[in-house]
């Protein structure tokens, strides 16, 4: 990727960031004490990422436009690329998992369960 | 070449563990056909023994390993007085070292028509000297391997998509089969494959397994597409938003690219890993600079090659990039490789704009126009001179279609499709320099083959 493609990467997550990222990303800080100083806050992000990404997607209720589902790829792509890098084995697939529930039940039109639930016990994953 | 460790773990201080059956799979994965299995213990108190299997047999072994060199019989390795930098476990085992030095730490099997020759009562044995203990025993296979052919990987990865499908839940299965049964060229799994076949590591079931969740997380990608570029068709079919509305389409592609990423996890290759997740980030940001260029459609030649090196190359990339490092091919090759898959997906993003252009396709003329989908040919035409003025004019406008039949008439009157084509051409010649470069261990002519293959085609 480009430095200026970066660059507008960059002012989207920006955006994001201030209309409610950043709350989402603290609320997952509790989780992760379990990982190195380093680690944690890139997990945080991640799973603040699918969060915010599926929501954006509209994932269970209602579709988003197509130009805001493509900002929710984004941010599962962005999430998942965090994990990819910085996260356990156990931690990716437990994630995966976790969107794999969220994403099967909105497709049968049953009740998902919470997300947020789902990607904090997917941060205590174990082999 | 190819090389992989048996694991195991023993029970009994003194045990023969029978690993002919383990060797014969490893032989088999393979595709060894005529040549040798090189064993090495990777442990001083493992040694490597062909003898029979026969349970009396094996405590007469024991027994003679017992009298040769007896547990406890005052070994100088066993007086830790003597000795320096001691580990705080270890044990007092003498006797498993001179046993060892009785056997060897070494076998060399020899293979013929794809397995072991072996005597009617040989087998293979690791003999335990001082367990229980996890062990490893290190294999080399060489000679001569079977080259999968072309149907067979594809069959290999048509039946790992297949049984993927058949755990999932039938909501979101069924539409990601009936895309899958509309065909495709499947052309990211076969380059996953050609490129495992390179390093020491080949395995032709990993690559499969790597290749159809390379091939599911593209078709996830197409789901959202579709939904986005509000497409009714897709290889002939309705998409999934189109069948099935958007709510549907957002939850399959999520599902698949969520199971794509796992199975990916799954294989257990950090790198492989990371270059998936990569060319995922780079295909979501592209197609969000996608979606913002229609407002200047058709935009310009630098906007159109940043798209689609990430929408489309970038997966061809990680694809070839891939299988080489599941292979543990070397830095050089999988760089090379990675080159090669990028410069093979941009031009073959260049071909499938020329054959929107292309009466015998199969799919109807100017349907990029229709869905101001960015469009080399057409960013040509547009900044031509004599027929650019009224290309623009008519992009602006709505594009019914009339619009759409007059803007292909204005495309085709000009030098932009023989441009483009040559462009593509000019790509696949600096792919295939990529492929001169490294050792291929005798791919080349099929890497060269679908990289030729990928621009001169008709749809």
């Amino acid at each position: 990727m480009t430095v200026q493609a970066l660059d507008r990467e960059l002012d989207r997550l920006e955006g994001l960031w201030s209309d409610g990222l950043s709350d989402t990303y603290r609320a997952y800080l509790d989780s992760v004490g379990q990982f190195d100083a380093e680690t944690q806050p890139k997990l945080a992000l991640a799973a603040a990422l699918i969060e915010v990404g599926v929501r954006l997607q509209g994932l269970g209720g209602r579709a988003a436009p197509p130009t805001t589902l493509l900002v929710g790829d984004l941010c599962l792509a962005r999430g998942s690329r965090l994990l990819a890098d910085s996260a356990p084995l156990a931690v990716q697939v437990a994630f995966a998992r976790a969107i794999e529930s969220l994403s099967s039940a909105a497709a049968a039109d049953q009740p998902a369960p919470a997300a947020r639930q789902l990607l904090q016990a997917s941060l205590g994953a174990v082999r | 070449m190819s090389g992989t460790r048996l694991e195991f773990a023993t029970r009994h201080a003194t045990e023969f563990v029978d690993i002919t059956s383990q060797i014969r799979d490893e032989v088999r994965r393979s595709g060894l056909l005529t040549g040798r299995a090189h064993l090495q213990s990777l442990h001083t108190t493992l040694g490597l023994a062909v003898n029979e299997n026969e349970p009396l047999l094996l405590r007469d072994f024991e027994s003679l390993l017992e009298r040769l060199a007896p547990t406890g019989a005052g070994y100088k390795h066993d007086d830790f007085a003597r000795r320096f930098d001691i580990a705080l476990d270890e044990p007092v085992n003498g006797h498993a070292h001179c046993r060892q030095l009785l056997l060897s730490a070494f076998a060399t099997l020899l293979i013929e028509e794809g397995d072991l020759v072996l005597g009617r009562w040989q087998s293979v044995f690791a003999v335990e000297l001082d367990g229980p203990r996890q062990r490893e025993v290190a294999i080399q296979l060489e000679g001569e391997f079977a080259r999968p052919t072309r149907e067979g990987a594809e069959g290999l990865v048509e039946l790992e998509l297949a049984r993927q499908l058949m755990v999932d839940p039938e909501a979101v299965a069924s539409p990601m089969r009936r895309l899958l049964d509309a065909g495709g060229k499947r052309l990211r799994p076969r380059l996953v494959q050609l490129t495992s076949a390179i390093g020491p590591r080949n395995d032709p079931l990993r690559a499969a397994e790597l290749a159809a969740a390379v091939e599911l997380l593209h078709n996830a990608t197409l789901i959202h597409d579709d939904y986005v570029d509000e497409s009714t068709h897709r290889r002939g079919r309705p998409t999934v938003a189109a069948a099935e509305g958007p709510e549907r389409a957002i939850a399959v592609g999520d599902f698949y690219f969520a199971k794509a990423t796992r199975l990916v996890a799954e294989i257990g290759n950090p790198g492989v890993t990371s270059a998936v997740a990569e060319a995922l980030e780079a295909i979501c940001a592209s197609q969000i600079d996608d979606v913002a260029l229609r407002g200047t459609y058709p935009g310009d030649r630098d906007s159109y090659l940043r798209v689609i090196r990430g929408k489309t190359a970038s997966l061809f990339a990680a694809a070839c990039a891939c299988g080489a490092l599941l292979s543990e091919a070397a830095t050089d090759v999988v760089d090379a490789l990675r080159r090669y898959g990028d410069l093979l997906g941009t031009a073959f993003q260049m071909a499938d704009d020329v054959i929107d252009f292309s009466p015998s396709s199969g799919k109807p003329v100017g349907l990029d126009i229709r869905q101001r989908v960015l469009s080399l040919p057409l960013i040509y035409a547009a900044e031509d001179r004599v027929v650019g003025p009224e290309v623009r004019r008519l992009l602006a406008g709505s594009l019914g279609d009339s619009e759409v039949g007059r803007v292909t008439e204005l495309v085709t009157s000009t030098d932009a499709l023989p441009r483009v084509r040559k462009e593509a051409q000019t790509l696949i010649e600096a792919a295939v320099r990529e492929l001169e470069a490294v050792e291929l261990d005798g791919l080349q002519p099929a890497l060269v083959g679908v990289a030729r293959s990928a621009v001169d085609r008709s749809s």
